[in-house]
Parts: structure tokens; sequence; C-alpha cells
């Protein structure tokens, strides 16, 4: 029996010509991650809310750089100061007009109905801002590098400068809303994280025996997507003691969120092994006699993992919702942890709202980063199967 | 393009010339109709054939106007001859025109590829075939009714009455394929255009359905554009071939020729290379080397030049062929039947 | 190379390489809550038959009559049911592939190959094409790094590939070379038997020719033994040595290809034959169209299963399951009325006017 094919001999067989160009040869030798790219740079509003996905991420690893005050400090006379505008120009008693950012001081005069304390832009203070200033207090970058500069802020730091005003303690929202991107931020990325181990480990389970097991996680996975979100959020985290400090109740609202997350990811999961399971590709690998786990990390989860990062990213913004509206409810962190959640709890009262309506702005970067993430998500779902036509 | 006196005798019912029907993609633009150019005789069988992606169904889906975007009809006039002197050109008609719903089952009737793009799966059969005779035809609605019977029972499903209020998905695939024909044929067009009517079918539902079609076209005198790759099928049925490369007719003839006496190098090798019953002693298959190329990969001069085994090197890669007319009712588009006068 | 490429009928005495018996393959149709199994589709039901070696045994019938089900249970991609399957391996000892579990499977599996139909679902679109034909010999361990490259760089060509497309991926190539890199998987293992299960029907007809005649030199070249599933009957007669037709997870007739395609005896097959459009005006048969459609396999008729469209069908065919029986020079069908019957082959199907 001579089936055993050797190098040497040619074959009677004419090769196959396929005319091409040197262009598409990169196309030929494309994977999967090179053709998702493809495919996803085209999709040019997932583009740019990525660039400002990271750019949120950013300013959550550089927080204490990029605010100009440290997260904690107050300052009881402003409360409740108003929004200052930055001025470029100065004018000078000459009438010379020169380039120098600043802003201008408050002078406060206590109004004789309500007998409450207004605040005006004083001309005569003229709060000089800088770049690279040295602010208040030393902080560590990256928790390691001891440093006292900020990205930007008054040259003298002991000024008031409140760029997006004041609350009732007087903290400098801005600053405030810049801390409070890293916990919001942060607990997004954590919970997924969460759901996703869950998600994977009980979807996968589901997907790969079937039968008894994958019925119970089935019905399991009903029975909490039948549970209203809201109410379920809110009784377990009003169920959390009073007196855990703010990293165990940080991490007890993560582990909350995930309780309902993880179940959207184990059913992506599931679904994927199910019709991987089907796929010609997985019987052949199995004729060839790829053992099962080969089957699953070699053949399967590479097919889906695309899939899941989408599914993932898709579940952030959620999560972020999610905090923002337990914190606001004053069920979720509480201070002095600062989330975008905590923060609009301020905005919560009427009476407040009416004397600092900038306080609203902390809904802003909550809409900016939901909005962006779903968009990222979208674009990454539509190029998670470079191969659909 | 050439002159009509060869078509002089012939009562022509549908009039294509230099149709190009065009997407344009992010990846480049895509010729799947460059340039076609045909005639269906009344109450006849023309069969388009060629191998996927040639453009048969783009180029029925132009002739109803239908070819969806990024597709476009470029050039071309596509004209209907309804009778007597009643000639529209359908490739100028605007796009949702009532003359051109009018023509749509009306004139002309379609039955496509795929199942779905006609038959929603949501509707009982009854409730589609009576929506469609009802938007041709000016009758009530039990007329209507009574029309769609009488059509469901002409293409031969029994108890057409409980047919009728069947939903798709609990026909079978011939039974999908007969209600198919006969919401087609419902309005009487004078042309009904099949897409692949049995490629998905098995051999003895494709018999009923092309014995089908055959009865049908006896009883109601309709001409027949059968499209499809299986040159068996266009053997049975058609009278006039037109065979399709890369987007072009590359010949047209009567079926005999075709099947006898073909001229074209690529009509010559595609006969050459299918199995036939009953000659399965005469040695090796003959097949045609490579394969169709990509759409964005057209090849220079003659598309079929990488292909071809008669290949006139150094004008075929450059030149592209004009259709020579061979006789009155034969074309080729080859350089070697290059006519001599231009 | 022309000349050896068909391999002639095998010759007797040899030893069957397959030897099937009373094949069946029930999948549960299952339903309601809990999912149980209300009643079976009977997608095989009792298919015997033997494989020679260096012969290509066809497998033909109608879309839903179990040809797939019956591949897969060969290389026991499915468990079957019941009945036996006996394979002679390269040792010459005959193992029950019925019997085996997984890992007593693996040798085997080396030497009983398939090929599927679909050339775009059954390659992994996220792995190169020197990784989807070397990783079986990764697996059994035969070779690996520079020869395991030098292999799979002699089998593309051998299948008429170039070599340096080893770094490609799928998707960079047409429906014939996909289907050339399966065929060249298939075979890196130097089988002895290959299940190709509708291996040519994906393609188009120009392209098909081509795998039809590589399947051929490669059987020669490899001394291969083909099961050969396929519906279309004209590429049947072709390639295979002998044909075996199901309709409705049975077997109806077995034949060696001429005998069967001349001298068919069961009404089935003549109504099949003549449904085979030819691709010559000249030609146009008298086709016999049968009434109906093809049964539901969960819900067969009585007796002989083909007995409400059969045009020759007598009061027995109603009651009576007819049992497959040979009917001399290896001819075997399952009909009450075969000896009676004067069916039409493709030759006497006559010209219409
Ligand atoms: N919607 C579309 N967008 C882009 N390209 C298209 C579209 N529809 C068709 N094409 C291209 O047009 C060409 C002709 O396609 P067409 O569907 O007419 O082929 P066909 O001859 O009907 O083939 P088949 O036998 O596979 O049905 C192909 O190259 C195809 O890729
Ligand atoms: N996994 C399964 N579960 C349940 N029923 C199945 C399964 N696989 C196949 N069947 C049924 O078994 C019957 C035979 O199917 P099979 O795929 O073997 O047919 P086939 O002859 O290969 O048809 P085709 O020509 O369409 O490929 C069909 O009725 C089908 O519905
Ligand atoms: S023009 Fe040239 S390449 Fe084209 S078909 Fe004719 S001979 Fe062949
Ligand atoms: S047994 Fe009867 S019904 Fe069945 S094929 Fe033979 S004649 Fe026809
Ligand atoms: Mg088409
Ligand atoms: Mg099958």
């Amino acid at each position: 029996m001579t089936a055993t094919p050797h190098a040497a001999t040619p074959s009677a067989l004419p090769p196959v010509e396929t005319p091409e160009s040197q262009e598409d040869m990169r196309l030929l030798v494309a994977g999967q991650w090179q053709l998702m790219w493809w495919r996803f740079r085209k999709h040019k509003v997932a583009m740019v809310a990525t660039a400002v996905s990271l750019l949120i991420y950013f300013v959550a690893v550089f927080a204490e750089f990029l605010a100009p005050l440290p997260r904690d400090h107050y300052a009881a006379d402003y409360t409740f100061a108003p929004p200052q505008r930055i001025k470029l120009i100065l004018e000078d008693e000459f009438g010379n007009r020169e380039f120098h950012p600043h802003v201008l001081g408050y002078t406060v005069e206590i109004e004789a109905v309500a007998l409450r304390r207004v605040f005006k832009p004083d001309p005569e203070q003229v709060i000089e801002l800088g770049f690279f200033v040295d602010g208040l207090e030393e902080y560590r970058v990256l928790g390691i590098f001891p440093s006292r500069k900020h990205l930007f802020g008054p040259k003298d730091p002991t000024q008031p400068f409140y760029l997006f005003g004041a609350d009732k303690l007087g903290q400098d929202l801005y600053s405030r809303l810049i801390f409070g991107t890293r916990i919001s931020m942060t607990i997004g990325l954590v919970g997924v994280a969460l759901s996703l181990i869950f998600g994977i480990l009980l979807g996968g389970v589901s997907g790969l025996f079937g039968g008894t097991v994958d019925n119970i996680i089935q019905r399991t996975i009903e029975f909490f997507r039948a549970v209203p979100a809201i109410p379920l959020w809110m009784g377990l985290s009003a169920a959390l003691p009073e007196d855990w400090d703010a990293i165990k109740r940080y991490f007890a609202i993560t582990v909350i969120l995930s309780i309902l997350g993880w179940t959207g990811l184990a059913r992506v999961v599931r679904g994927r092994f199910l019709s991987l399971r089907e796929e010609d590709f997985v019987m052949s690998a199995r004729l060839d006699g790829v053992a099962e786990l080969g089957i699953i990390l070699r053949y399967m989860l590479p097919s889906f993992l695309s899939h899941i990062i989408a599914s993932v990213t898709l579940s952030i913004p959620g999560m972020i919702l999610a905090e923002t509206s337990l914190s606001f409810l004053g069920l979720g962190l509480r201070p002095p942890v600062v989330s975008w959640g905590v923060l609009l709890k301020d905005a919560q009262r009427v009476q407040v709202l009416a004397t600092a309506p900038w306080l609203l702005i902390a809904a802003v970067p909550v809409i900016v980063s939901v909005l962006a993430l779903n968009y990222v998500g979208d674009g990454l779902r539509d190029a998670a199967d470079p191969y659909s036509r | 393009m050439s002159n009509s006196n060869h078509n002089a005798g012939a009562d022509i019912l549908l009039d294509i010339r230099g149709l190009k029907t065009y997407f344009h993609l992010d990846e480049g633009t895509v010729r799947a109709v460059d340039g076609v150019d045909f005639t269906v005789p009344r109450g006849t069988t023309i069969g388009i054939v060629g191998e996927s992606g040639c453009g048969k169904s783009v180029t029925a889906f132009s002739i109803l106007q239908l070819v969806e975007k990024p597709g476009r009809i470029e050039e071309g006039s596509i004209v209907l001859n309804t009778g007597g002197q009643n000639r529209v050109d359908i490739a100028a008609l605007d796009h949702d025109s009532e003359e051109l719903r009018q023509i749509r089952g009306k004139d002309i009737g379609m039955i496509f590829q795929e199942p779905m793009t006609s038959l929603s799966m949501m509707y009982t059969v009854g409730f589609q075939m009576t929506e469609a005779i009802r938007l041709h035809m000016d009758v009530e609605k039990d007329e209507a009714r009574d029309r769609a019977i009488e059509m469901l029972q002409a293409v031969g499903i029994p108890r057409p009455e409980q047919r009728f209020d069947a939903y798709p998905f609990e026909l079978s695939g011939g039974m999908r394929q007969r209600v198919m024909i006969a919401m087609a044929l419902s309005c009487d067009p004078m042309l009904l255009i099949a897409d692949e009517p049995t490629t998905a079918l098995d051999v003895t539902t494709q018999a009923q359905i092309l014995e089908l079609m055959q009865q049908l076209q006896e009883e109601f005198g309709m001409a027949i554009m059968l499209i499809t790759h299986d040159l068996g099928v266009v053997a049975e049925m058609c009278s006039e071939v037109v065979v399709m490369y890369l987007g072009e007719v590359v010949e047209q003839a009567d079926v005999d020729t075709i099947f006898h006496n073909p001229q074209h190098p690529y009509t010559q090798a595609l006969l050459q290379s299918i199995p036939r019953l009953g000659h399965s002693h005469e040695g090796r298959l003959n097949p045609i080397v490579g394969s169709v190329p990509d759409p964005y990969h057209r090849p220079s001069g003659c598309p079929f030049h990488p292909r071809c085994t008669q290949i006139i090197t150094g004008r075929c890669e450059t030149v592209h062929p004009e259709i020579s007319r061979l006789d009155p009712r034969h074309t080729v588009r080859c350089l070697l039947h290059e006519d001599p006068h231009g | 190379m022309a000349d050896t490429a068909t391999p002639s009928a095998p010759a007797a005495g040899k030893e069957p390489l397959l030897r099937v018996e009373n094949l069946r393959k029930y999948f549960p149709i299952r339903q309601g809550f809990f999912g149980r199994s209300v009643t079976q589709v009977r997608a095989v039901d009792g298919v015997t038959f033997d494989v020679f070696p260096g012969e290509t045994m066809a497998v033909v019938g109608e879309s839903g009559c179990g040809k797939t089900t019956a591949g897969r249970c060969l290389v026991r991609a499915f468990e079957p049911t019941g009945g036996s399957i006996l394979y002679r391996n390269r040792d010459g000892d005959e193992v029950a592939l019925d019997a085996l579990d997984n890992k007593s499977l693996k040798p085997v599996r080396r030497e009983l190959r398939m090929i599927f139909q679909d050339p775009f679902s059954s390659l992994n679109p996220r792995m190169t094409v020197l990784d989807i034909i070397g990783d079986p010999l990764r697996v059994h361990n035969i070779t690996s790094g520079s020869e395991l490259e030098e292999r799979v760089a002699d089998m593309l060509l051998r299948v008429g590939l170039r070599p340096e497309y080893m770094r490609r991926y799928p998707h960079a190539f047409s429906g014939g070379q996909r289907q050339r890199i399966g065929i060249a998987k298939a075979l890196i293992l130097s089988p002895q038997l290959v299940v190709a299960d509708e291996a040519v029907s994906a393609l188009d007809v120009s392209v098909q020719a081509q795998i039809l005649n590589l399947l051929q030199d490669l059987q020669a070249e490899f001394d291969l033994t083909y099961v050969f599933i396929a519906h279309d009957l004209s590429v049947v007669e072709y390639i295979a040595d002998r044909v075996l037709v199901m309709y409705v997870g049975k077997m109806v007739e077995k034949a060696a290809t001429d005998e069967l395609y001349h001298n068919p005896k069961h009404p089935y097959t003549e109504a099949l034959l003549s449904a085979v459009p030819r691709p010559d005006p000249r030609e146009r048969s008298q086709r016999i169209v049968l009434e109906g459609d093809v049964p539901d396999p969960a819900h067969p008729p009585s007796g002989c299963y083909f007995h409400p469209r059969c045009r020759y069908a007598q009061d027995v065919c109603a009651t009576e399951t007819p049992a497959l029986r040979p009917i001399g020079d290896g001819h075997e069908v399952a009909c009450h009325l075969a000896e009676d019957l004067d069916l039409r082959g493709i030759t006497d199907l006559v010209p219409r006017d």
C-alpha cells in the first residue's frame, strides 16, 4: 500500500491559478482580529465613541492630576458658589490687552428679603490661572509617583476656583466630577467582570452539557430576569449593614449589580455554544480526534470571543446607569466616596436646585459615557463576525 | 446596438438592449450586469444560464426595476410590448410610478430564487394571493378569493380551499413553489420570470414543477424566462437560450444550436464539463480550469480569457469582443467570430 | 491515469472493508416544557451494505431520506440506534465501530475520514489553511513543526493548490478551492475509507467537474475507498461502482451502477432516473411525474412506504412491507413486484417526438 504521501513526487495536477494583486495579499492572510478591526474602522460613530470612551477612562486614571483641587477639599465660605467664567484676555488700567487666562473672585452680599448669600464676580479680584501649577496637597500618580502638579488651576492654590460651581460644602464640582469618573467608570468594569465570570461559567456549562443542568440554569436565569431590577437592587442594597466602610460597600454594590448582569451574558454564551456545536467545522474537528477541551478552547472560544467582548461593552452602560440610580436614591455609594450618582444626589431637592442649578452638570458625564459605550458596543457587535457578508 | 431587422417577423414581447446594472460598494463597483442584450418572443420559453454570480438574478430584478441599493440600472432599455403599438421602456419608468406597479405582477409575474422575498410567513397563502390579485385587477374580495382558489387548483394543489388558509411554513418545499407559481400567474401575466424555480427541490419534485410550468404555458400562453444554472433543465424546457458569463451575454441561440453547435468557447467548455446520464463511459470529465473570478477582479479584454483554451494570445487579453451575429438567431461575443465588417 | 481512474467492480473473494448490517438511527422528537420524547423520526431504518476496498459506493435519494444521517453514523459522528458496523482496519482486524468508545475510536478515526458538503461552514474561518489541514497530524501525534508543513505543502499540491497558500485563511478561497482544502484535510492522515457527503453539490457546474476528477485521481493514487453520498444521479453514474437507493430512511434498491441505471427494479428508482433532466434537447425524456410529496419520516405510510406514489401499487403494497431481497447479480430490491415489472432504465426512455 502506497498510501502515505511523500514530499518528493510531483503531482500531475496543475496548480489552480488565481490572479491577484499585491494589495489583496494583505486580505488573504488577515486573521479574524485584523478583519474585525478593518470592519470596525468603517463605523465612524463607533470610532468617535471609542475615542471619547478612552478619554473618559484616561480621566478616571489620572483624576488627581486633572482635577485642580483635592477630592475632599472644602471651604465653607464658598457654599453654593456659582461657576466662574474663564476669561482669556486681561485688560490693565492703561487699556493694554494681554493674554492672561484668569477668573474673577467673588464678593458676597446678603440678600435683604430672603437672607440668602449671593455671590457676585468681583472685577477687582483677578485669580490668574496656569498650566501645570502646584496644588494644595501632594498626591501620587497611579498611586506610585508623588507629585503636586495639576494640569491647570489657579497659580495660587488658596484662591477660589470653581469652574462648575460649588456644592453646599463649598467643594469644587468640577474636581469632584473628575474623581467621580473613577468610581462610576470602574464600577461598570468590575461589575461586568464579575458578570462575565458568572456568565461564562454558567452559560458555558449550560450550553456544553445541556440536559438537566441546562434546564436548571435556564430556569434560574428566567427567574432572575422576571424579577424587576430596580426593586431587587434597592432591596439588596438597603440590606447592606450601615457600618460597612466605603470599600466594602463599593464591592457589595458591584456584586449586587452583577447578580442580574450575568444572566444576559450567560444567555449569549450558551447560545453561541449551542450553535457552534452544530457547525460543520466543529464536527470536523471532532472527527479529527481533537479532544473535547481542545474543541472548546481552540475552535469554539475564538469563534465567540469577539461576540462576548461586544456584549460586555454593551452591558457596561447599564451598570453605570444602575450605580447612578442607586446612589441617587441614597442606596448605593455614599459620601465620602464620590461617584456621579452621589453627586447627583445633592441635586435632589428642589430648593437646592433653585439656588445651585449647576449641580445638574453631574448628569452630563453619565449621559456622555453611556452613549459613547453604547456606540462602541454597537460597532463591536457589527464587526464581531467579520465572515458574514 | 445592431439593427432589429432580424426580428421583423417574430413577435417580440420584451426587448432588452445594452442593459447595465452596477452595484457601488465600498470595495469597488460590481458590474453585475454589463451590457446585456436579448429578446423574449411572445409565448416561448427562454433560458438564461450561467454559473453562480454571473448576473442572472440581477438581470431579472432589473427587468422589474427591483434592484436594491447600492445597485442601480446605469444604462440600457427594457422595452415591453404589451400588444399592438403599446410599447413601454421599463428602464425609463420612475421607481415607484403607478405604471411600473401595474407592470409588476400584472404584465410580468416573477418567481424569486429566495422564496422568502415573495412569500411572507406571517400571512396565509390566501390572504397574500387575494391582496396581489386585488392590487392589479378590479375585482371584489369574493371574486379574488375564487380566482386564488382556481389558481391553486391549476397548479395542482390538492384541497385548495383548505390550503387557502394555510401559512406558507405549513407547506412542503414543492407546495410552496406551486403557491409561488400560482401567485405569479394569478393576474394572467404575459411574461413569467422564474429565477431558479427548482434549484432547491428534489428531482422528483422538480419534475412535477417543470411539468406544471409546461402545462400552464400551453394553457395561458405566457412567455417564460427561465433562469437556471442547470443545463439539463434548459435543454428540457427552453426553445431559446442565453448564456451569460460575468454579467455579459456570451452566446444566444435556439436550444438545439446551443447544445449541438455552440460557438463560444465558454458554452462549449460548460457543455463538456458536465456529467451526462448514460455517457459515463466516455472517459474523464473535461472541466474548465480555474474558477469564476470574484466580481472586484474582472479580467481585462475578454472576461473569459484566463480560462479560455482557444485564447488568441495577445488579443483576447486586451480587446473586449463585440457581439457578432452568425445567423439571424445566433449571436456570439468572441474574437474568434469577429464580424469582419466591424 | 485516466484509464485507471475508475476501479472496476470489486473482485470476487476480496474481503469487504466495511460491513453495515441493519443500521438504524432514530431521532426522538421532543415536545413540551420538560422535553419529553414523544415520537421518533426513523431517519435511517435498516440499511445493509458492504463496501469493498477500492470501490465507490454511492448512496442516493431525495432530501430527508437519511443519507447524511447514515454517513455520519459510519464515521461515528452520530451514535447509531441499532445495527452493526464492522470495519476492517489496516492491520486486517475487524472492529465493531458501533461498539467502540471514544478512546478506542481515535486510531480508527485516522483511517476513516469525511468530506463535508458545505465548503464554507466546514472550515474554521479563524484558522490558517496550514492549521486546518495539519491539525489532524498534530492531534494524532504524527508530526509537527517543519515536517508537518512539508506534509501539508505536499498535500496542497496533490489537491491542486499552491503550497504558498497555506498561510492564508479560508475566506481567501473560492468555493471550489475550499472544497480542495476540505479534501486535503480528509486525506492528510492517509485514510482507507472516505465518506463524502454531497462533496460537489454546493459547487458551480464547471468546478464540480474539477473536483470529481480530483476525487478519482486521488482514489487511484492512494487506494481510497469512497462512500459517496449524493442526490445528483448524473454525478453518481460518473463516479460510483455501486449504488444504493434510499427512500424515507429505508433501502429500496442496491446494484452495480450500470445495472441499476439500465435495469432498475424498483419503481422509485425508475421515477428518479426518468426525472433527471438531460442536457440535450434531442433527448427530452418522458419523465415519470410522481404524485404528492416525499412522506414525513416521523409519520411514514403503511406497508411499502412508496405505495401512495407508486403507479404499480397493488393491494398488498399498502399492508405489507416489502423486504430487501436479492434478485441475482448482486442486485437487491425491496418491492413486492420486482420480478413482474418491466421498468425503464436510462436507455429505454423514448425521445418525446
Ligand atoms: N445586493 C447586492 N450587493 C452587492 N453585490 C451584489 C448584490 N446582488 C448581487 N450582487 C453581485 O452581482 C453579481 C451577480 O449576482 P446575481 O445574483 O445576479 O448572480 P446569479 O447569476 O443570480 O448567481 P446565482 O446562480 O448564485 O443565483 C454577483 O457578483 C453578486 O456578488
Ligand atoms: N439531529 C436531528 N434531530 C432530529 N431529526 C433529524 C436530525 N438530523 C436529521 N434528522 C431528520 O432525519 C431525516 C433524515 O435527514 P438527513 O439529513 O439524513 O437527510 P439527507 O438524506 O441527508 O437529506 P439532504 O439531501 O437534505 O441532505 C430528516 O427527516 C431529518 O429531519
Ligand atoms: S474572445 Fe478570446 S478569450 Fe474570449 S472566448 Fe473568444 S477566444 Fe476565448
Ligand atoms: S412494493 Fe408495491 S408500492 Fe412498493 S414499490 Fe413495489 S409495487 Fe410499488
Ligand atoms: Mg441568482
Ligand atoms: Mg444531507
